[in-house]
């Protein structure tokens, strides 16, 4: 899939290969080859340099975005899975498990939770795009549960449009499920470390990002609403989304400015679906340097700490009268 | 003025304003629940003068200078004479201290701001420090759009609250009233030891006409009542408006 501001990019890269496939390499043709890689090299820092609120929301959104399987299978080895919220069903939009971080990244054993976009249409189609049931969130709290119980380190990778609407998905106590995960989580009293690595759509995915440290890659988002209904409700418009991704301050840099999170990850030039490995390094640099860091607290003052964090977020937010 | 006349907008027959006020916008011909204002829904439930307001004057600032919302709570604080969309304190109920959250619909729709997740931290952890009872009362569309995360980020700090309350062993006690939707039902509202509901509340994550929207379902006769929520496991009890402070002090003799 391409996005409409990369079809520049886009074209700059056919004529290149274009050439390339010409062979021969007489030098004018190399020469022509240089001079529409700087270009296209322009190009990429032009477009990617200046990308609106909702241009990155549609790069969070791209389908070859990396995904959890791939963070998984790059940053973790020995991934046990487990299944199922022993009350309902198994919810293939979220998966979990044991798993321990690669050796160059420290080795600790984790419990990694993430949301599953899946890499082509079956597997998309299986894990509902990324929007949990009722069931993934039950399933995702008693992952919550048993990392307590072996104190180990809750990894989380938020990757979701939203929990998902649906008459079942009510019917199931869908804001019963997310209330307990949120609470969970407020005191598990163990490290949780959370990436955002692409869309981080509301409830579905706070209930996965309430932690010591949330990290955003540049181009992921995290939004109480998606732009596109925010503009139906708003101006009555779902055109206007680009208006209200911009007036929802929902980009990573907006966030780490506003206090919400704690690092913008930078992803390589042209966005994370074109180097994939690079964005996925970035992200476990940072995973291996907090897990380690983290893994060396006391369970109480990182409960102490959680809970002082989400109880301040976002003071500005309010003139108080009282003070 | 005094003797106005309205027509039920369920079963369509006359009654006083005065008739409904006397019984907290409850319909004396159908029984129909209209929603309740904040300090109405006070007196309804606790015991005369007994109410001591806390936390007012807070007040919502425009974090992300989003473009009308500072016209739309100049308007809302104009309409209610609220500071925002809950009014909290401590007061007796059944002559036991408890310490209450109620919220709003009117202002822009309960919608749940910085204001309103603070206010109901502040009073989660006032029943914390004071070992009383907790008792919120809550209606909502959901989110503050107009706040963006921040709104979102409610949801965290009143669950941090909570998370704290409940360790210790006096009880919360959440009432649900017509609508109470998204962020308020996917945090506090539903992480309660009792839930309680009003006869014919609409109670839910994801509202119906989203549901409609996304999926083309069609939704159920009665989807998302506070019948249904109780059928599906989700809600205790049901309870009459006007038997609701008897109910609640009878549970509290058990729990508190
Ligand atoms: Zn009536």
């Amino acid at each position: 899939m391409i996005l409409e501001f990369e079809r520049p990019i886009k074209e700059l890269e056919e004529r290149i290969s274009g050439l390339h496939r010409l062979a021969g390499g007489s030098e004018g043709l190399q020469v022509e080859i240089s001079r529409l890689e700087e270009a296209l090299d322009a190009a990429k820092r032009r477009v990617y340099s200046n990308l609106s609120p909702y241009q990155r929301v549609q790069v969070a959104r791209h389908p070859d975005r990396p995904n959890f399987r791939a963070y998984r299978d790059a940053l973790t080895e020995d991934f046990y899975e487990l299944s199922g919220d022993r009350l309902f069903g198994e919810d293939a939009a979220v998966r979990g498990g044991f798993a321990r971080l690669k050796p160059e990244l420290g080795g600790h054993p984790i419990v990694l939770i993430g949301h599953d976009k899946g890499a082509d249409v079956k597997a998309r189609v299986a894990g509902n795009f990324g929007m949990a049931h009722p069931e993934g969130y039950r399933k995702v709290g008693r992952f919550y549960e048993l990392a307590v119980r072996f104190g180990l380190p809750i990894v989380l990778l938020v990757d979701t449009p939203g929990a998902f609407a649906g008459r079942q998905a009510e019917e199931r106590g869908q804001a019963w499920a997310i209330s307990a995960d949120l609470m969970a989580l407020s005191r598990a009293p163990v490290p949780v470390v959370s990436f955002v690595i692409g869309e981080g759509g509301s409830g579905g995915a706070l209930a996965m990002c309430l932690a010591d440290y949330v990290g955003m890659l540049e181009n992921s988002y995290l939004s109480v609403i998606a732009p596109e209904s925010c503009a139906s409700i708003i101006f009555r418009d779902p055109g206007r989304a680009a208006e209200a991704a911009e007036a929802l301050k929902l980009t990573a840099r907006d966030l780490k400015d506003h206090g919400i999170v704690d690092e913008v990850l930078p992803e390589p030039l042209g966005g994370a679906h074109n180097e994939p490995e690079d964005a996925i390094d970035t992200v476990g640099d940072a995973l291996g340097r907090v897990v380690s860091g983290l893994s060396e607290a006391d369970p109480e003052t990182l409960v102490a700490a959680r809970h002082d964090r989400y109880r301040r977020i976002g003071e500005r937010a309010m003139q108080d009268g009282t003070a | 003025m005094d003797a106005v006349f309205t027509k039920c907008e369920r079963c369509g027959q006359p009654i006083y304003e005065k008739d409904l006020g006397a019984r907290f916008n409850v319909c004396p011909h159908c029984e129909f629940h209209y929603p309740l204002s904040a300090p109405a829904r006070l007196r309804l439930l606790l015991d005369r003068g007994s109410f001591e307001e806390r936390d007012s004057g807070l007040l919502a600032g425009d974090p992300l200078g989003f473009d009308g919302y500072e016209e739309r709570l100049k308007k809302a604080r104009r309409r209610t004479g609220l500071d925002d969309a809950v009014v909290s304190g401590v007061g007796d109920l059944g002559g036991r201290r408890v310490a209450i959250a109620v919220m709003d619909f009117r202002f822009i729709g309960g919608s749940m701001g910085s204001v309103v997740g603070e206010k109901v931290a502040r009073t989660i952890e006032h029943a914390y420090a004071e070992e009383l009872p907790l008792l919120i009362v809550s209606a909502s569309g959901g989110a503050r759009m107009f706040e963006g995360v921040y709104s979102l980020m409610q949801l965290a700090k009143t669950s941090v609250a909570l998370s704290r309350y409940v360790e210790g062993s006096w009880p919360y006690i959440s009432v649900l009233t017509d609508p109470t939707f998204g962020g308020v039902t996917a945090s506090f509202a539903t992480a309660a030891d009792v839930v309680i509901a009003e006869p014919g509340a609409r109670i839910g994550f994801a509202g119906a006409r989203v549901i409609e929207q996304t999926t083309r379902e069609r939704l159920p006769e009665g989807f998302q009542t506070a019948e249904f929520q109780r059928d599906h496991g989700m809600v205790d009890r049901i309870v009459h408006r006007l038997a609701l402070r008897g109910d609640i002090e009878r549970l509290l003799g058990f729990v508190a």
